[in-house]
């Protein structure tokens, strides 16, 4: 199994740059349905009106952090079962266990390597990496 | 002696109350009051210079500039930092058209030179939030020299408001850990494993 390239990914993250890279590296894979926000308020209420397949996000960002977005995404009923990867420097062993608790698919810690999400990507998608 | 019946209630007054102190041990007719006074002395002379020293800040602007200075020094390391890193993907982006119009094995070389590229300018990302974290606590350090100037200026308070240690999520952000204390992606993964 690939993964669907089709598939619509959503990124979330306030730095730009970072934006960039992950759309950059997530073309890499052929995946280019790709849409992006600044921060967790805007990305739920894109999400709400058209639900992507996969969300991608950073967790430190105001005003809504990624660990909220991840929250009001769960608790959603129309977005609650899209895969949900935290891609954060928060790597303390707290912020994982909270994250996983709040329903996180998966967690990559910056920085990362393109085959980091590659994997990381397949394994939420349940795609043999 | 009235010494326990003018305890001075703000910082500003406990100098004055101390030479009072003094002043009336000095009529007080006792061979051990010498070395008594000496030590109250002493202690008076430090606190004068303290609060000469301290309340001088109040008239410096210049630590104020200082404080905002470096807050705008770092915030544009972010800024040029950032816009370096574009075009340092602007680049790469033109390498990576380049490459599709090759044949396999020099394309496959470009590629990965471009992801490598790629990869490499989360520093941006990474250097940023640090960045942020450092002009936070020169806020908070300018906030709490604000408040000891104050506590020796015009009795407003002496006490400096003690900053509120982050509760729930909030506790959870803390940025980038120092590479020494930060875990690894193989760590986070057997965590994540763990936790089923």
């Amino acid at each position: 199994m690939t993964l669907n390239k089709n598939m619509r990914v959503f990124i979330v993250d306030d730095y730009t740059t970072m934006l960039r890279i992950l759309r950059n590296l997530l073309r890499q894979l052929d995946l280019n349905n790709v849409e992006e926000a600044n921060d967790g308020d805007s990305a739920y209420h894109m999400m709400v009106k058209s639900p992507p397949d996969l969300i991608i996000s950073d967790w430190n960002m105001a005003p809504v952090t990624g660990l909220e977005l991840l929250r009001k995404v769960r608790a959603d009923a129309k977005l609650k079962h899209i895969p949900f990867i935290m891609v954060t420097a928060e790597s303390k062993t707290e912020n994982v266990i909270i994250a996983k608790q709040a329903g996180v698919s998966n967690y990559i810690v910056k920085p990362f390597n393109a085959e980091t999400l590659r994997a990381k990507i397949a394994s939420v998608c349940g795609v043999t990496a | 002696m009235t010494l326990t019946t003018n305890a001075p209630s703000r910082l500003p007054d406990a100098h004055g109350f101390l030479d009072r102190v003094i002043g009336e041990l000095r009529a007080v007719q006792s061979p051990q009051k010498d070395t008594l006074v000496a030590v109250l002395q002493y202690l008076s002379d430090h606190i004068r210079v303290t609060r000469s020293e301290i309340c001088a800040l109040r008239s410096d602007t210049s630590n104020q500039q200082l404080f905002g200075s470096s807050a705008d020094e770092l915030e544009e390391i972010v800024t040029e930092t950032a816009r370096a890193a574009n075009r340092i993907m602007d680049a790469a982006e033109a390498v990576e058209k380049v490459a599709a119009t090759l044949d396999a094995a020099p394309a496959a070389a470009l590629t990965d030179a471009v992801t490598n590229i790629y990869e490499a300018s989360s520093f941006q990302d990474i250097t940023g939030q640090r960045i942020t974290k450092v002009v936070r606590a020169l806020q908070a350090m300018e906030n709490k020299l604000a408040t000891l100037v104050g506590a020796f200026g015009p009795p407003e308070s002496d006490e400096a408001p003690v900053a509120a240690a982050p509760e729930g999520d909030a506790r959870l952000l803390n940025g980038p850990q120092l590479d020494k204390n930060a875990s690894r992606q193989t760590d986070i993964d057997a965590l994540f494993e763990s936790l089923g």
